[in-house]
């Protein structure tokens, strides 16, 4: 727009509102790394001790952090993997395909959509337990994967769409079969689509709280968001820059993929979202 | 069916099936779940018939035959190893051998049966009727603490002892260990005062949280609209990262900034206030944080929607209210908010139906507290069935707290379903092979 009216003004009052979110960003850093003057909360010293969780051996009863980063791995990379794949094939035959019930499978995949997955924990709970899968790390994957499908085939389904005809059109008349077209010539152009979903359901996946908390509560499947939550509520050790550590540690990755893929991101936060 | 409806099949059946386990099971099984009293105690796997000195107690509150629990304890005489080795260290070896071989397995319904064939015995003779009855005592049986696995074979042991079916009844009724079908969790819920607070909690923290939630995002998306792009990036950065960080580490972040040991009772003490937790306070205090961290999260997506609106302004109906002389009140009054009305409409829809069902940031800022102030209806659903402090976890309550919120999750589908053009979504494919 115009430099007509100064800007200043309106820099200084969101400054003054976004205040608590950069005090608290700037010492969620700092504090990483030092210590504070005795009873207050400048820091006064510089310190590693607040990341000995890296290097110490845990006590019994207590997790070892890379055991827990990798259950997170594992949880968030499988999760994203499988709901990417299968985002893929059925986006595919819900967009370009006339199978019998399509219109049923499309209002499906809206509502779902839309279905606030959280009001399902109880009954999901009690059916992992009927199942024999409480209490693992296959089925928090298995849960957290199919609550993020209907938004995934929605994400993809509208990647399809905007492929054109005359592609698969072409295709089919030189005689490839649907499969090959698919595969050949259709996924290459919504490869922007693949990339972004992998990444959403990655996050989605690692910063995910609650189906941890309730399907798989044990030590030995821990994932980092649990963890980090029981190290704040023991009360036998508080202390508050080495949640902070653990927490800048379990940021990271989220901090990494942000940048390098910030773009694709805002599409896929600003489509159809999740609130 | 044709070559091309197996592959679109194939396709897309992974989807369903589970979408179907995981998503479409849940939403069944917490109407089912609503209609039974399953809890920690009855488990969930169906239950055991159990006689235990609780059960008695308790059969002995209702109107039965005097006898009847005499009989639960007496349920007859068993020839069994116990039995003969307590025999056999009491007495003699022989003598337990000989039962042994003669009535190993066999069943007295009454001791005078017993005494009968202890009197048959040849090698090892019991000649006083008080040894017959001491030794008849030790291969006694009782029902009860013993588990029945179904309730025909329950029943039939019950009728072997000669109880009424009236007091069968009773019996079975209370010592069934197991869940039951139930609608009193429907009246429970509609009964308990706590249920109108829970609802209350929800209703004031949907309308604070949505209303910051749009004026905030409106403010963001203006206000860096009319930022040189630098700047507005980085306001939007600031402001998107709380959405993108796991919720465990920026409830964290909260935590430090107004706990008594944190930012705000630092602050204050230059003032001269002592330090307090700004959190836990009160429950106004609790309230305005809680609004406050969904707020900061919940109104980077009304920015992001509200910011691709208005580039979406043709710039030329702005160039020519300026040419017209509007000043920037003028202009976002009577040009941007107007074309922002649609994407208004859709936040504040969607986001109120998903914050009626949402806890998470609730359940690790201040966990319900200070007492309940703070509990929303989902967090009381959550608590009830998934976490207590009491141990005892209601889960037949619990899903029906639940179920509340599924009827509300569909009739926000069902909007969604309108608000979408199905039409468009559903134009036939182009190609039939």
């Amino acid at each position: 727009m115009n430099n007509y009216y100064r800007s200043w003004p309106i820099t200084l009052l969101l400054t003054l509102i976004s205040l608590p979110l950069l005090i608290m960003f700037i010492f969620q850093i700092i504090d990483n790394f030092t210590n504070p003057a005795p009873g207050g909360i400048w820091p006064s010293s510089f310190t590693l001790e607040h990341w000995r969780f890296l290097w110490e051996t845990p006590k019994t009863g207590e997790s070892y952090i890379w055991t827990v980063t990798f259950n997170t791995f594992i949880f968030a990379s499988t999760t994203s993997i499988m709901v990417t794949s299968l985002s893929m094939t059925s986006g595919y035959v819900l967009s370009r395909l006339d199978i019998p019930g399509r219109k049923i499978f499309l209002a499906g995949l809206i509502m779902l959509h839309a279905f606030p997955t959280i009001s399902l924990i109880v009954a999901i709970f009690l059916t992992l337990q009927i199942m024999g899968l409480y209490n693992t790390l296959l089925g928090v994957i298995l849960v957290k994967s199919a609550l993020e499908l209907p938004f995934g085939v929605w994400i993809m389904k509208g990647f399809y769409d905007t492929v054109p005809w005359e592609i698969e059109m072409a295709g089919i008349q030189d005689g490839a079969s649907r499969f090959t077209v698919w595969r050949k010539l259709i996924l290459p152009q919504v490869q922007p689509g693949i990339a972004a979903l992998l990444i959403f359901s990655f996050l989605s996946g690692w910063s995910e709280f609650v189906l941890p908390l309730v399907l798989a509560p044990s030590s030995d499947v821990q994932v980092l968001s649990t963890y980090l939550s029981a190290l704040i509520l023991d009360d036998n050790k508080f202390d508050f820059n080495l949640f902070k550590s653990v927490g800048t540690f379990y940021a990271i990755p989220v901090i990494i993929i942000y940048i390098v893929f910030q773009k694709k991101l805002m599409n896929i936060y600003g489509g159809g979202t999740k609130g | 069916m044709n070559r091309i409806n197996w592959f679109g099949f194939i396709f897309i059946s992974p989807v369903l099936i589970m979408v179907l386990l995981f998503f479409l099971t849940p939403v069944v099984m917490t109407a089912f779940f609503s209609f039974t009293n399953m809890s920690t105690s009855t488990g969930i796997k169906g239950g055991e018939y159990l006689i235990n000195q609780e059960t008695i107690k308790e059969i002995k509150k209702y109107n039965i035959q005097k006898d009847t629990i005499e009989k639960l304890e007496n349920a007859g005489y068993s020839i069994n190893e116990e039995g003969l080795k307590i025999i056999s260290e009491k007495y003699k070896e022989s003598l337990s051998n000989e039962i042994k071989s003669l009535y190993f397995g066999d069943k007295f319904t009454n001791r005078k049966d017993l005494e009968r064939a202890l009197k048959k015995l040849k090698k090892n003779k019991i000649k006083k009727t008080r040894d017959r009855k001491e030794i008849a005592e030790i291969f006694k049986e009782s029902i009860i603490n013993e588990r029945f696995v179904s309730k025909s074979i329950f029943e039939e042991n019950l009728i072997k002892l000669e109880i009424n079916q009236n007091d069968r009844e009773v019996i079975i009724k209370e010592s069934y260990t197991g869940w039951s079908w139930t609608n009193n969790n429907f009246k429970l819920i509609y009964n308990l005062p706590s249920s109108y607070k829970f609802a209350f909690y929800t209703l004031i923290y949907v309308s604070f949280t949505l209303t910051f939630n749009v004026v905030f995002g409106l403010f963001l998306a203006i206000s860096t609209f009319y930022l040189p792009s630098k700047t507005a990036s980085t306001f939007r950065t600031i402001w998107f990262l709380p959405r993108i960080l796991p919720p465990v580490l920026y409830v964290l972040m909260w935590k430090w900034f107004t706990w008594d040991t944190g930012f705000i009772s630092q602050m204050s003490t230059y003032f001269g206030a002592s330090p307090k937790n700004w959190m836990m306070d009160s429950p106004i205090h609790a309230w305005t944080v809680i609004v406050l961290i969904n707020g900061f999260v919940g109104a980077s997506f009304g920015m992001i929607l509200f910011s691709s609106a208005i580039k979406a302004i043709p710039s030329s109906m702005l160039y020519a209210s300026e040419v017209d002389g509007a000043n920037r009140w003028q202009q976002i009054w009577n040009i941007i908010i107007p074309q922002l009305r649609w994407p208004i409409m859709f936040t504040t829809a969607y986001q109120t139906l998903s914050l009626l069902t949402s806890f998470e940031y609730i359940l690790l800022a201040t966990n319900g507290g200070p007492g309940r102030s703070t509990e929303v209806w989902a967090l009381a659903a959550y608590h009830t069935a998934l976490q207590n402090y009491a141990g005892n976890l209601q889960y037949g309550l619990g899903a029906t707290y639940a179920l509340v919120l599924v009827i509300i999750g569909i009739i926000a589908s069902l909007f969604y379903l309108k608000f979408f053009n199905f039409k468009d979504l559903v134009t036939k494919p182009r190609i039939e092979g």
